[in-house]
């Protein structure tokens, strides 16, 4: 390829790199909290509630997200087709306009929240976990609610705990926004794929990779800052 | 004070949560797709008729420099539908999904250099074929090699999932041979290049377009294998839809239009629309 060619690939990636930022904003927007949830719930009490989590994260850490991607975008026209489906849940979804423009990346999004909101809860899970009883003991001495020692005391050595793990699974997540183009998401692994095509070469998949790799720089760049700032409580 | 902002933060979340429950769940009414409906007057209404494609394949559908949707079908689509009257949309799918975006309403018809075969024939409705093609081998321009007898022991790249690969398989010499499964044909066509495979096993029009247009140093051996057809697929019940498109591609026919695109990608008529 000439550079004049590899200078276009590059222009018209980086328009697509919208739709891939989009995918990983959102998605990590929406899964930290829900993984705070999911994590929460795991640990309840009440046992039919942590059973139920437990399944949850075993389908979401258990399957591909890949194929995750695709049930998530043909789960509503197949049930909506489909003849043993309730009536009620068919016209749920008759709510639902597949050929709208939004429609994808919603599944998208839908796949991609609910894989990662599982990972989250397991990192969380773990940094709560990991404080020792003794301080329980030691607030409850001081005669602290739950309600206090979970959000003074506990909360703010979880944060630091989890977030070199945390780091971990964002940057995988940069990466993996590029599964969306199994459902033809139009991010830049599939626009790569396709001028792949158009030029016979291996370039545009190269340029692509250089993509992710600046992303996921920054992304350890921040990581490392964040880290040094929570360097309390040594 | 700090429990405040926490509640609030917590609530924040699950609004979010709930709003991504409900995020699908607005958008406008569907127009479901029940056999009783005319598929012809579906299309007509809503004034688009939308595309399903690859977009990789070179030169019958695929994207170009400028990031636009290219190819001979694409200009055969967009004549069949400025005579239809509606507006063309070039949607791109994933080709292992193809039959599941058809048959979810999400494309109206695949219409990328598809091969036919009887489980396509099975779950689509198969418009007459337009075009032929030939699955041939493709050879450095300075090999040795001049015809299917002199590629035994040889390494023949193919792409993974092709019709090629199914052809290639239940041949005469398959056991002579080994397969190299590539993603696509360009891969293929590049491990050839880097010597990592001996020949290349392809459809005769995108190693005649890459020879011709592409300015590639390749050679086509004489004999190939299998003749195979193209042609488009619809919905098993859209049979209006399908005889309409018939039609008008019968008519771009006779009045040489069909001719006139074909000479521009291929050089000459290869259409046999009748």
């Amino acid at each position: 390829m000439t550079s004049q060619e590899i200078l276009n690939v590059v222009k018209l990636l980086l328009e697509y790199l919208v739709p891939t930022l989009k995918v990983f904003g959102f998605t990590l927007l929406f899964s930290v909290p829900l993984g705070m949830v999911v994590a929460l719930l795991k640990m309840c009490k009440f046992k039919p509630i942590s059973y139920l989590t437990n399944i949850y994260i075993l389908i979401m850490r258990g399957t591909p997200l890949m194929l995750q991607v695709i049930v998530a975008f043909y789960a509503v026209p197949m049930l909506k087709n489909g003849e043993g489906t309730p009536q009620f849940i068919v016209n749920l979804l008759n709510n639902i306009d597949i050929k709208d423009e939004n429609y994808m990346f919603n599944a998208v999004l839908v796949a991609f929240v609910l894989n990662y909101a599982a990972y989250f809860a397991e990192i969380f899970r773990g940094g709560i976990e990991s404080i020792p009883k003794g301080q329980y003991e030691a607030a409850a001495a001081l005669s602290m609610t739950r309600t206090q020692t979970f959000f003074k005391i506990i909360l703010p050595q979880v944060v630091k705990r989890v977030v070199p793990a945390s780091a971990n699974e964002v940057i995988t997540l940069v990466k993996d926004t590029s599964l969306a183009n199994v459902v033809a998401y139009a991010e830049i692994t599939l626009k790569a794929k396709q001028q792949m095509q158009l030029y016979s070469s291996l370039v545009p998949l190269f340029i692509a990779g250089a993509f992710y790799f600046v992303l996921a720089t920054v992304l350890t760049i921040v990581f490392s800052y964040v880290e040094k700032k929570l360097d309390y409580y040594k | 004070m700090k429990k405040s902002i926490f509640k609030r933060v917590i609530c924040a979340a699950l609004a979010g949560v709930m709003m991504l429950g409900a995020f699908g769940c607005s958008e406008k009414e569907e127009s479901s797709s029940s056999s009783e409906v005319d598929s012809l007057q579906k299309v007509l209404d809503s004034g688009k008729f939308i595309l399903g494609l690859d977009a990789t394949f070179v030169p019958m559908g695929y994207t170009d420099e400028n990031d636009e949707i290219v190819g001979f079908d694409i200009d055969v689509a967009e004549e069949v539908c400025k005579r239809m009257g509606v507006e063309l949309v070039k949607q791109p799918i994933n080709w292992d999904t193809k039959e599941e975006d058809l048959e979810a309403g999400r494309i109206d018809c695949i219409w990328n250099g598809m091969s036919v075969n009887a489980e396509r024939a099975e779950r689509m409705n198969l418009s007459e074929p337009y075009m032929n093609n030939k699955m041939v081998f493709v050879v450095p321009a300075d090999s040795t090699a001049q015809s299917m007898a002199d590629l035994e022991g040889c390494v023949i790249g193919v792409q993974n999932g092709s019709t090629a690969q199914t052809i290639l398989a239940e041949s005469d010499i398959a056991s002579t041979i080994t397969e190299s499964a590539s993603a696509t044909n360009d891969e293929a066509l590049m491990q050839m290049e880097s010597g990592l495979v001996d020949a290349v096993f392809l459809d005769v029009i995108v190693a005649d377009y890459k020879i011709v247009t592409g300015g590639k140093d390749y050679r086509v051996l004489s004999d190939g294998l299998a003749e195979e057809e193209y042609a488009i697929g619809f919905r098993k019940e859209d049979q209006e839809l399908r005889d309409e498109v018939q039609k008008i591609l019968g008519e771009m026919k006779a009045d040489g239009t069909l001719a006139e695109i074909s000479t521009k990608w291929f050089g000459s008529d290869i259409t046999t629309v009748k």
